[in-house]
């Protein structure tokens, strides 16, 4: 059985529960050993990033660290950790003096980081390790061609070179579930989180934006793998009756709702309760 | 084409002309001495990162723009500007850059540079406080939730005491801490 070393990070708990008990179930249906890491701190998301260079290297660096003190790699369901992650990686491993600097501080907690730990999204780890090939032997309720949008969000895609994912990734793994990936013009475009704290209209207006652009090209429901998106396309859809007096009812789904739903895994497991746009339509499109 | 009889507006000029006397020729230097910033001069104004950005038709200051006036030594108007602030950090003009100038990145590091001297969005700055303060982002609040859900009320392994000291010392601390 392969095991991780599970880095939560904090918006997930807070925020989608539902995601990381869908996430738990799946994984372990598919023989992933998933273990929480111990004394992590939040990655600080680009916020931090943004006005303490160095900090943030800092906390990140030591969540890495920890995470070599055995030999797994480290995965997370969250692309602001996984992008804070990547990138502070790629940046040590790439600038010796910071490394050097980054470990003199650590050294006080008896931590060393040498830049071999791997980090990766819990997506990635499905798609790699277990394969399409055995997550497909899983499904027992496979969905009945479905049309359901991908929005990847910006820090799993970009910068490539950092982040090393390939969208077909995720694309095969909802096709795996019989449903249809719907392709739509604004694919790539930013969800619009990270631009909340100075912006709010912005930031609405790209949520919306991308919303629309789904629904017009025809998907039925919206897959995401990070809370910050799933707070702008989920939760933000709710407020744009008010703010551009539109209805979308377009049911974002955390990409393991729908996983575990094709495994024949239950509603309430699933935690579809939660999702702040009804998501219980997705039931009706279950075969078997 | 035909022809017109009536007599084009004059052009409008992007920018007012550039006071030289209050350009910082070491800008340049700062930024490309700062992570990521080695690409920089590499640009040559093609403008295709401010193609590729989602907001730029509504700022003052296009990516492209803000990359050559870096070059420039514009870096009172760069550091104070709100696009620097407002950028998504999409990584798209990053990743179409011909010339691979790290342009998102480089505007990380103007944060970094507007933060060290005080100029800071004030959501942002409380922000830093909020972590600092609780340690995480974003606290448990629903724990029935979660408890509903099979999971452990509070989140497993995550420690707010090492955000809390370690960042004490940094910028973010001081920024918290309400000084520069």
């Amino acid at each position: 059985m392969p095991t991780y070393n599970l880095y939560m990070g904090c918006s997930v708990p807070a925020n989608y529960p539902n995601y990381e008990a869908a996430m738990l179930k799946v994984a372990e249906a598919l023989g992933m050993e998933l273990n929480y890491m111990e004394g992590v701190a939040c990655c600080g998301s680009p916020n931090l990033r943004a006005i303490d260079y160095y900090g943030w290297l800092l906390v990140n660096a030591r969540t890495l660290a920890i995470a070599e003190q055995n030999h797994h790699d480290i995965v997370t369901p969250c692309n602001g950790c996984f992008g804070s992650l990547k990138d502070v990686l790629y940046h040590l491993k790439h600038h010796k003096e910071d490394m050097e600097r980054i470990n003199a501080s650590l050294k006080k907690d008896g931590l060393q980081l040498t830049g071999r730990v791997r980090v990766r999204h819990i997506v990635e780890a499905m798609y790699t390790d277990v394969g399409i090939d055995e997550i497909r032997k899983k499904i027992t309720k496979p969905l009945d061609g479905v049309g359901i949008s991908i929005h990847f969000g910006c820090h799993l895609l970009r910068p490539v070179d950092v982040t090393e994912f390939k969208p077909e990734i995720l694309q095969q793994m909802v096709e795996v579930t019989g449903a249809k990936v719907v392709d739509y013009p604004l694919w790539k475009q930013c969800c619009g989180a990270t631009v909340l704290p100075v912006n709010e209209p912005l930031a609405i207006r790209l949520a919306r934006d991308k919303i629309k652009s789904m629904k017009e090209a025809g998907a039925q429901f919206a897959t995401v793998v990070c809370p910050a998106c799933g707070n702008q396309l989920d939760l933000q859809q709710l407020g744009l009756k008010q703010s551009y007096n539109e209805t979308y009812d377009l049911p974002v789904l955390l990409y393991p709702q729908i996983l575990g739903l094709a495994m024949g895994m239950s509603r309430d497991a699933m935690g579809l309760g939660m999702n702040r746009v009804a998501a219980d339509s997705i039931l009706d499109h279950l075969k078997g | 084409m035909v022809e017109s009889d009536e007599k084009t507006a004059i052009p409008q000029t992007l920018i007012e002309p550039i006071d030289m006397s209050r350009l910082d020729p070491k800008f340049r230097d700062e930024i490309r001495s700062m992570p990521d910033g080695d690409e920089l001069t590499a640009c040559f104004a093609c403008s295709t990162c401010t193609a590729a950005c989602p907001i730029a038709n509504q700022w003052d200051y296009k990516p492209h723009q803000l990359v050559r006036m870096i070059l420039l030594g514009m870096r009172n108007e760069v550091l104070s500007s709100r696009e620097i602030w407002e950028c998504l950090t999409c990584f798209q003009c990053q990743e179409r850059c011909p010339q691979k100038v790290r342009v998102t990145d480089i505007f990380f590091d103007c944060k970094n540079l507007a933060a060290e001297g005080g100029k800071i969005p004030e959501k942002v700055a409380l922000l830093a406080k909020e972590l600092i303060e609780k340690g995480q982002l974003y606290v448990v609040t629903a724990d029935w939730e979660r408890e509903d859900l099979g999971l452990q009320a509070s989140v497993p392994g995550l420690s707010v005491d090492y955000v809390r000291t370690a960042l004490k010392d940094t910028r973010a601390g001081r920024i918290a801490g309400g000084g520069k």
